[in-house]
Parts: structure tokens; sequence; C-alpha cells
């Protein structure tokens, strides 16, 4: 795991009336145990990784309440999970994010809301939008419309969305529903503080088991049931959760001197909101405003009674809505015309941009164009041109890239390497830390076509060229559905392909979280599952191991499997533990070692200042951040010379890139021996008579 | 009593692993600690894989016990021109924030590192691709109300701690938050790990921004000759140690005509030649890596301590075109024809990994050192030679007609350098400007021309495979042939 947990389990445990302080993905994993959850699941993933890594810490509390805690094995398999409330008086929750995890685990989510639940059921995604956003720019909103799940966005205070938490269950139960909430990335990552409650132990859990199965062929996806179950959505469960939304309150109504005009927002967009009034004079620091606001925390089902009661005698009023389509504009316009409340003007994305984030800047020009205050706005403008006239240029992109020793870097650079030679050749990228290829200084991957889909996504690629194409796959996706989709495809319809599997163990990018085949493992989960089995148990046959950061074997191999008379899936297992997981464990150790006075041998790689002429050949193979530029030493050279700066994990891909694209001569490696042995200082004194290295 | 109008806003400008989370923290904890509201947000994603990201804080300057039931509505997003605090881990993301309108004269503390992380973009270019200190630094010192830069990474690792400490006490010591030092050092405290450390980096942070301690002046930069006198004199004394006082002499004889001529232009010239005539050929780099200067050179960077030995290995993979260059002249051209001819050239590389801090590693590569009296009978030399001529005579030529042009001519010298391919494509970049730009322009007009090569040589450098250089050219250019054209799948 990428960091311990130990205090934030500490938070899972505060009784009634505590203050927990810490971040909105933590509330609402504690707001879980307050509502008395059976069994939690999800797949892990930015913003809501914590979620699940934070269960997994805290075994022994959820052993007591004897809450199950399933690490699934996609958002499908989550989404699935919910299935033992759709018979059972089970709460169940599970996590992923969204709109990607949604998509994966769309199928379930609809059977799961066509058959209705007996238990709550909630979903907690994590809305991955603008800023900082790894995915593509979709909304859940769409999702729970199709399904007829509910959608609660509540605004963005732990409070408020502890009590959403709470509230969607109930709302699940009362309604025979799935529930599904959101969190924008920002609202997951906020610090705050709410007043804790007991967690309450479940009906029925791991200490407290079923009595007998329960059949009703009523929750079946087979007609008639599902035309049944299709009209019992619109006619009963429907019905039942605006009554119940109304009745709680859950929704919220600020008011405001202003009554001719309002603004109807998503709940994660109050906070915006007030701030753009707060700038522009109409509300003061708690949110007491002038212009009313109604604040959608369940953006979906809408209550018509509620947003006429707002709009009606007003002029006109702004929706405040993130993402595209404007679903939630169109449904207030539709419902103001059905109930013939027609004098108030809607706008909403005729002021505030069709699409992209919502940030504060965003917001505030929306609402100051609204107000008819749009000159608040020009001296932003001002400060931007001024800014960039000092500057002169634009200052360089600076995009998230692979680590320091990054064991997934050396494989793009064979990959580079071997292009020079071959011709170059589409590689089909997937997700997970190597997406990164794409950027440079590698700009390697045509394609992203999903989680674990590389291969899938190269099925039609690979016979429209003459020569063989590349797919990347990492250990992730592999499992996560890679395995079925892409290599079982593969073999069964006799590909050509060459597969690379990045083997670095874990979940990386999402956290450095637990795979099947990682190298160790939590008491709690089966060892021993290996990706090569798992390929030769499916029938590949041509299957090569490299060790990543011998990068003249890698390429060697690489060039093998596309020259290959084997006719078949060609599968190069890419092995290199990755470096953040291996640091945190490398690390205390070495330090430990080294105030114990043991000897330490520290490798660190350098770049000869007077030999390297300044090309940055080696920095176009490599983009480690630790090899770097610096002023050129040479008084009659200007341009920078390359170094290797403090940081080098000593991973030696430069000297291997040095050697495997025969760069330049200007790498060495050096071992620093720290705590030498009499031998090692002995040794020395005599080497350094003949090369004049002596310690001194 | 009135209660403030509105919160204290705190932007902080990171990069992944810089520890900007456990910052944001910190200050969340010492505002709790006062009993003010406070909230954080951030953005970590896939951005803590080292690019750039960012914190929001808000802090309500005003006791909770004041406020009753009321509660702040604080925002998760930053918006420009109303940030309070605007703090940057790293020079050009100050710019950044500048750039994005975070940076405001009327109400914004700018607190930024000065030391630059070169982006991949600025770093890959063939030439010099960073981005201009100077700038971010005048327009923070215009930008913000009040400005705090010094170089906090440096700071910190005097301190033995990370930059975040540093950074978490030059917030605390330009005075403009509400946190008193006692309160910021005790959630440093409370976080446990490591808090010595943070304590002594937060401690320096803290004195230099409140002004009760001098931050160290930067080192200044490496000298760059300029004047003709300085660098004829350097390149002198660069190739007597490359090859001894004739080969120096040479230099002398061939830097005369442009001594008369326009300075600026012999000053380039000069620089270009010494560092040309000096170029690094086995010899050259087995001679500089058995220096004393140099095993001390790597004692230092790599830290070791007084007592502490280090093995030095280097990374050599000669290959035929090694071995030619020092080969007889007519001997070397005839190898290397041939290995260019079989696209050999990079078939037969040994690699190898000499312990050169050993005695036999050291020996065989100070050997080679020893064939330097060898070298002016090298084809290696023979071809340098000719092709330096060609190029002083094109210099030359250029200057009769306009100064200017000659410069550009000049400046092409920079084209040449690196290793094996690297060396190969440069000069391959280097002959394809001569030919169509320099031997047979396409206009009479000298500006034209020069602004034509200057073009084509920006090109090359910004983009070292040559794709941006064949369009500046208007034509396709095909460098090099495959090494190897067996490698084909099976049909």
């Amino acid at each position: 795991m990428e960091r311990s947990f130990k205090s934030e389990v500490a938070k899972l445990r505060l009784g009634e009336g505590e203050t927990f302080h810490g971040e909105g993905i933590l509330a609402v994993t504690k707001a879980l145990l307050q509502s008395g959850v059976s069994y939690v699941g999800g797949y892990q993933g930015a913003p809501v990784s914590h979620l699940m890594d934070v269960l997994n810490d805290a075994r022994d509390i959820l052993d007591d309440l004897g809450v199950h805690v399933e690490t699934n094995a996609s958002e499908a398999g989550a989404a699935a999970m919910l299935g033992a409330s759709i018979n059972y008086p089970l709460r169940g929750a599970v996590t992923f994010k969204s709109t990607v995890g949604t998509n994966v685990a769309s199928d379930a989510l609809s059977n799961l809301a066509s058959a209705g639940v007996k238990g709550g059921a909630l979903i907690v995604l994590g809305e991955d939008y603008g800023e900082g956003a790894s995915i593509i720019q979709e909304r859940s909103h769409a999702f729970a419309m199709k399904s007829q799940i509910w959608l609660l966005d509540p605004r963005p205070s732990l409070p408020r969305i502890v009590d959403m938490v709470e509230k969607g269950f109930e709302l699940s139960e009362a309604s025979n529903t799935p529930v599904m909430l959101e969190l924008r990335i920002r609202a997951c990552h906020v610090h705050g503080a709410f007043r804790t409650k007991a967690n309450r132990a479940p009906r029925f859990s791991r200490n407290r088991a079923l009595e007998r199965p329960d059949f009703d062929y009523g929750r079946i996806c087979l007609p008639p049931a599902t035309y049944a179950q299709e009209k019992h959505k619109v006619e009963v469960r429907w019905p039942a959760a605006v009554r119940f939304i109304r009745e709680h309150r859950m929704n919220e109504r600020f008011e405001g001197e202003r009554d001719d005009i309002g603004i109807l927002c998503q709940g994660g967009m109050y906070n915006a909101v007030v701030r753009a009034l707060q700038l522009l004079g109409q509300a003061d620091a708690f949110g007491v405003s002038r212009v009313p606001i109604y604040c959608m925390n369940v953006a979906y089902p809408l209550v018509p009674e509620e947003i006429v009661g707002f709009c009606a005698g007003k002029t006109a009023v702004l929706v405040v809505e993130e993402g595209q389509p404007a679903y939630l504009e169109d449904a207030i316009l539709a419902t103001l015309r059905r109930h013939e409340v027609n004098g108030v003007k809607v706008q909403g994305k005729g002021l505030l941009p069709v699409a992209g984030e919502y940030t504060g800047e965003v917001v505030l020009a929306g609402v100051a164009r609204f107000l008819d205050a749009a000159a608040a706005l020009e001296p932003i403008a001002a400060l931007k041109v001024k800014a960039a006239q000092l500057l002169g240029e634009p200052v360089p992109a600076r995009p998230p890239g692979f680590c320091v020793g990054c064991p997934e870097r050396p494989v793009f650079a064979a990959m580079k390497i071997v292009e020079r030679d071959t011709a170059p050749f589409h590689v089909s990228a997937d997700i997970g830390c190597h997406t990164f290829s794409t950027l440079p200084p590698f700009n390697i991957g045509h394609t992203v076509l999903g989680y674990g889909l590389g291969l899938a996504s190269n099925a039609a690629v690979q016979p429209m060229f003459g020569g063989r194409t590349v797919t990347i796959m990492g250990d992730g996706g592999f499992w996560h559905n890679g395995l079925t989709s892409g290599v079982a495809s593969a073999v069964f319809n006799r590909d050509d392909g060459v597969l690379i599997v990045m083997k670095n163990g874990y979940s990386s990018a999402t956290g450095t979280q637990e795979l099947p085949s990682s190298p160790q493992h939590s008491a709690h989960k089966a060892p021993d599952m290996a990706i090569e089995r798992a390929l030769e148990g499916i029938g590949v046959k041509w299957l090569r191991t490299v060790d990543n950061y011998r990068v003249g074997e890698v390429a060697k191999t690489l060039k093998d499997a596309m020259t290959s008379a084997y006719r078949g899936l060609k599968v190069i297992i890419a092995e290199g533990e990755c470096q953040l997981e291996r640091q945190r464990k490398l690390r205390p150790e070495t330090a430990k070692k080294l105030a114990a006075g043991e000897r330490v041998v520290r490798v660190k790689y350098g770049v000869d200042e007077d030999s390297c002429t300044g090309d940055h050949s080696c920095i176009r193979l490599s983009g480690c951040p630790t090899l770097t530029v610096k002023d050129n030493p040479d008084p009659l050279r200007k341009d920078p010379v390359a170094t290797v700066i403090d940081g080098c994990v000593g991973c030696g891909l430069c000297g291997e890139n040095a050697h495997a694209a025969v760069l330049c001569p200007s790498f060495y490696r050096a071992e620093v021996i720290h705590n030498p042995s009499l031998w090692d200082r002995v040794a020395f004194k005599v080497r350094g008579l003949f090369s004049g290295t002596a310690i001194h | 009593m009135s209660l403030p109008d509105r919160p204290i806003t705190i932007l902080i400008a990171a990069l992944g692993g810089e520890g900007g989370g456990v910052m944001a923290d910190w200050l969340i904890d010492a505002a709790t600690q006062c009993g003010y509201p406070a909230q954080s947000t951030s953005i970590p994603g896939v951005a803590q894989r080292t690019g750039a990201t960012t914190y929001y804080l808000e802090i309500f300057p005003a006791e909770r016990e004041q406020l009753g039931a009321r509660e702040p509505v604080l925002s998760l997003t930053p918006s420009p021109g109303n940030v309070d605090v605007m703090v940057s881990s790293e020079l050009v993301e100050a710019g950044r924030a500048m750039q994005n309108g975070f940076v405001s004269p009327q109400r914004t503390t700018l607190i930024a590192s000065t030391h630059r992380i070169y982006a991949t973009i600025e770093k890959m270019q063939m030439a010099d691709g960073r981005f201009e200190s100077e700038k971010v630094l005048a327009a923070a010192r215009q930008m913000a109300k009040k400005a705090v830069l010094f170089d906090m990474r440096s700071l910190a690792q005097q301190s033995g701690t990370v930059i975040n400490a540093v950074l978490f006490g030059a917030i605390a010591g330009a005075g403009v938050l509400p946190l008193p030092r006692e309160a910021c050092e005790q959630a440093i405290r409370r976080a446990g790990r490591g808090a010595e450390a943070s304590l002594r980096g937060f401690g320096a942070g803290y004195e230099i921004a409140a002004g009760t301690r001098r931050a160290a002046e930067p080192p200044p930069p490496p000298r760059r000759a300029t004047g003709v006198r300085e660098i004829v004199e350097l390149g002198v004394a660069r190739l007597k140690d490359y090859q001894g006082a004739a080969y120096a002499a040479l230099y002398l004889e061939r830097m005369k005509p442009f001594l008369e001529s326009d300075a600026g232009l012999a000053a380039e010239v000069g620089r270009h030649l010494a560092v040309w005539m000096s170029y690094e050929d086995i010899i050259r780099v087995a001679d500089l890596k058995t220096r004393r200067s140099r095993f001390e050179r790597v004692r230092r960077e790599v830290g070791a301590m007084e007592g502490e030995p280090v093995v030095v290995i280097d990374y050599l993979k000669p290959g035929i075109e090694e071995f030619a260059s020092v080969l007889p002249a007519a001997l070397g051209a005839r190898l290397a024809a041939w290995a260019e001819r079989r696209g050999k050239l990079d078939a037969w590389n040994v690699g190898m990994h000499l312990k050169t801090s050993g005695i036999f590693g050291f020996l065989l590569m100070r050997s080679l050192a020893w064939l330097k009296p060898w070298r002016p009978h090298s084809y290696r030399y023979r071809e340098e030679q000719r092709l330096i001529e060609r190029w002083l005579g094109h210099v030359a030529d250029a200057a009769r007609r306009d100064v200017a042009l000659a410069l550009e001519v000049a400046e092409c010298a920079r084209l040449v350098k690196g290793y094996g391919e690297t060396h190969r494509r440069g000069k391959a970049s280097f002959l394809a400007i001569l030919d169509a730009l320099v031997e047979n322009p396409a206009t009479a007009d000298a500006r034209e021309q020069a602004a034509a090569i200057r073009k084509a040589r920006e090109a090359a450098l910004a983009d070292p495979e040559g794709k941006a250089l064949g369009s500046a050219l208007g034509k396709p250019v095909v460098w090099l042939k495959p090494a190897s054209q067996n490698v084909k799948s099976p049909s």
C-alpha cells in the first residue's frame, strides 16, 4: 500500500458526539459504518481509493461489526455485489471512479435497478471531472436517468455529506431503488469536520447470518417480471422517492431578499455559487445571500413541486449545472412549462460554459453576467494580460509522468530503440501509469480505449498492417478484464500481435493497491496468483519474461517477438517492481542498517560534465525527473549539460540506455560504501596508489 | 465585535512528491488549534506522479466561539484575483500561478522557491530549452503585493529535510496568516515522523521570510567567456591540453583572419572552433575520465563523506565507428564506409562496464588516453579537420557579404555534437543546412538567407528527430537508413 491508514482507521472508531476531522471520502466511510452496512466493496480509482484502502486497514473494527469487505476485481464486480440487497434486508455500499467505473459496472447496475432492492444499496461515485481528472469527461447523471437510480450530489460540507449517506440508505429502502452518491474530486479530498454517531452493527452480518434464502421470481430479469419491474419503477418507486426527498428536505432552499430572481444549483456547486455571490457583494461570509438559492442535493429525481415553488413569481433564474448535456436545465424548463409557470426566464448554459469544470472563476463569471455585473470581471482579465506580458511566453506545461526509477520507463526506452531499427509500429495503449508513455519524451501509444482493453482495441488494427503491432497492458488492467476480453479473445481468434504486460506488482496509478499477482499479500488475500500461469492456462504459447531495467534485453526480446516465425499471440511480461512501493520498503531498511553501523552500498548515477556535449539525447530516451540539465561549466559552451540530481534511486536506466542506444560515454555508476569494512579501506588505499583515487 | 467579512485564501502550487499534502495538513492543524474554521482541498489524482498540482485552503480568521451556530461557507476552488497567499514550491510554478491570475498586486503575498526543476519539454531539446528564470522573478516582483523569494530547496537540503517544511516556515514567517509560530511548530510535532528535521527547515524558512536572517546568495552562474581575447586564451589553453602546442598554434592560425574583422563574429568563431577542434574521441574521453579531478568531482556529486570509498563504473560501448576513428586515415575511411554501406555502424558495439576506480579498469582507460600522440594520424582527425575547414571557409565567405549572415553560419557548428548516432544526426543536419542554405541558397539577399539558416538550425535543435528541419528546409529529410533492414514480420 502506498501509505498506512492507521490514524484514519482510528477515526472510524469515533463514538457518539465526537468530532471527526478529515477528508470527505473518509467521512463517507465513517458514515457507512454509522448507517449499519452489512457489506462494502469497490474498485480503486482516484478520488475514492481511500475508502477501500482505509477499510482494508480496519479489519478489526469490521470484524467486530461483522461487516464484509470485498476488494472487487472490477467495478462490474462491485456493482454486481449489490445484488445481495435485492432479496435481503442488507445495507450495502460499493465505490468506484465515475464515469469509467460506472461504464464498466453498468450491466450490473441496470439489472440491480430493475430488480429493485430490499436493503439500502449505495454506490459512492468519485466524479472525476475537471482539473486533475485523468479520464474522459462525461457525467454520471446519464446513468442515473437511464436506469432510474437516484443520484445524490451533496453540497460539499462534511456534515451534509454524512447526512446524505445516512439518508441515502433510507431513501433506497423507502423506494426500493439503489442510490448513487457522487462526490467531485475536491469534495472527496476536502478536509473538514463533523459530529460523529456510534457505529451500528448491521441486522444481518458475518456475525449474524441470514436464515433462509428468499426466492421471488418478480426480481429476475426475464419476462414478464421485467415488464412489471419497469412499471413498478415509474408507478411506485419514483413517486415514493420524490415523497421521501420532500418529506426529509433533502434539497435545501435558502431565502433571500431579492425574490424576483434566484439560483438553482447542483449541491456540489453550492459553495462556488455562494463564493461568487460574496465576491459580487450579494452574500456574506456565512452564505446569507440576497439572491435566493435552491440547492439540489438530490440531482435525480427532481421534485417538481419544489422547483415550481421556488421559481414561480420570479422574472429570471440561473441554473448552475456542471457538465453536459444540460439534463437539469432541460428538466427544469420542462417542469415549469408543464406547470404553466411561464413568466420566469430560465438561464444556464447561455451564461455559463456548456462544457468543462465549473471552477470558482467560471461560476463567478456566470453569476456576474446573470446579475448584470460583468464589469467585476475586468480586473481579473487585466491581471492575466499583465502576467502574460511580463512572462513573455506561456510557461512550459508540466504533466504528470513516470516516477524516478519507474520500471515502466525502460520498456518505452527499449521500444524507441527498436523503432529506430524496424519501422515505427502501431501501439495500442491501455490505462495505468504506463499511459504516460503517450507524453514527451516518448510519445508512444496511438489509442487508449479503456482499462484492460488495450489488446481488445488492437484486434482490428493488427490485421490491417503488414507487420506486427504492439499492445501495452498493465497487471492491473490484466486482472480487471484484460485476461478475458484481451488475451482469451486474441488466442481464440489466432491474433498474431505482440502484447507487453507491465508487471510492476500493484495497481500503482491508484495508490499501489494489491493485485492478485502482487509480490506480497495482506493476510485476508489469497497468495500466489500468477499472470504467467494464467496465460499458459489460457493457451499462450509464446511467453517471455524480461527484467525491465535491462534495456538491451527488452529491446532484443521485443525485436524477437516482432520477427518471430511463430504465428499467434506473443506475450512479453515486463517485470519490475513499482519503484514507489520498493522505495517505501527499502528506505527504512537502509536507514536502520546505516544507524546500526552496517556496511551499505548506495548507488547513484552521474554524468561527466566535461565529456557531456549537451545534446540531451539521453533525456529524450528517459524523461526521468532526476536526469535533468544544468548550466554548462565549460566557459566556451552555452548549451546546458545533462546531470543527475539528488533523488536518483540508482535504477540504472541512464547507463543502460547509454549502452542500448549507444548514446555517449559520459554516464557513470558510483557506488558509495557507507560504513566500509577494513578490507574496503585497504583495497581503496592500494588502488588509489595506481589511479590517484585514494580516499583522502 | 465585528467578524471578518471573508476568509483568508491560500493556494499552494507544488509538484507531485514534494509533500504539499502534508503541508496543507499542517496548516489546517495550526488553524484548528487557533480555533479558526479551516478547509483544504486538493486534486492529487495522477498529478502526484511528478506533475504540477495544487492545494487550496481557506481559513476563516475568527474563533468558533465568536461565530455561535454560524458556519462560514468556504470555497473548494481558488478564484483569480482572490488569493491572499500564493505559495509555490518551484519557480516556474510561480509563473504558472501568475499566468492564471492568482497573483494580484492589491492582495497577494507570493512565497516561492527560486530553484528550478525543469519540465521534460525544457530538458529534451538538443540546445537550451529552459524557460528564463529571470522573467519569472521580474514578473513576481511586479505582480505580487509582497514577494518572498529564495532558494528553499537548498535550504531544505541544508536542514536535512523536505522543501515543504521550509515553505511552511516561510508562510508562517511572512506574517500574513493569523497563525502564531508556536501553533505551526506544534502542528509539525503532532504529525510525528521526521518532526525534528522538519522543525529545522521550518525555522530556517521562518527566519528568512520574517527578515531576521538573510537567504544565502545564490551561487554565481558558471563563467561564460564572451570577449574575443578571453575566448582565444581559453581556446589556446584547451587545445594545448588536448593535443599540444602545435595544435594550439593551428587554432590561432585559423583564427587570424577573423581577429581582424568584427569582434562579435570573431568571438563566436573562436568559441565554436575551440570546442570543435577538441572533439570528443575515445582518446579524449579516456583522458578526461582518468583525471584525478574527475574522481574528486564524482565524490562530490554523489555526496561521499570523508573515508567512504567510491567505486566508479563507466558505461562504454565502443563499436566500429570508434575503432575506425583511431585507425590510420585511409584504413579508417574504408572501414567506416564499408560499415555505413552495410548498416553495421552500430552493429558490433561492445558494451563494457569498466570499473575505472579499479586498477585494471584505470590502466585500460589510461592506455587509451596514451594514444594522444597518434591522434593527428587518425581517420577521425582528418575528417574533423576537413569539415572544420569547410565550415570556416563558409563563415569567412559570408563575412565578406554580411556579418549577421556569417554569425548564422558560424552558429551552425552548434549542431555537431554528441556521440554515435546523435553525432551522425547532428552532422547530417549540419551538412543539410550547409548544402541547402549556405552553398546553394535560394535567395541572394543576405538577410533572408541568414533568417532561413537560423530557422533551420533552430528547428534541428528543437526536434532532433529531424521532422521539423525537414519542413524548415521545405523537403523531407531522410537522415539515416535503418541500421538493419531485416526486421519484418514473416508474411
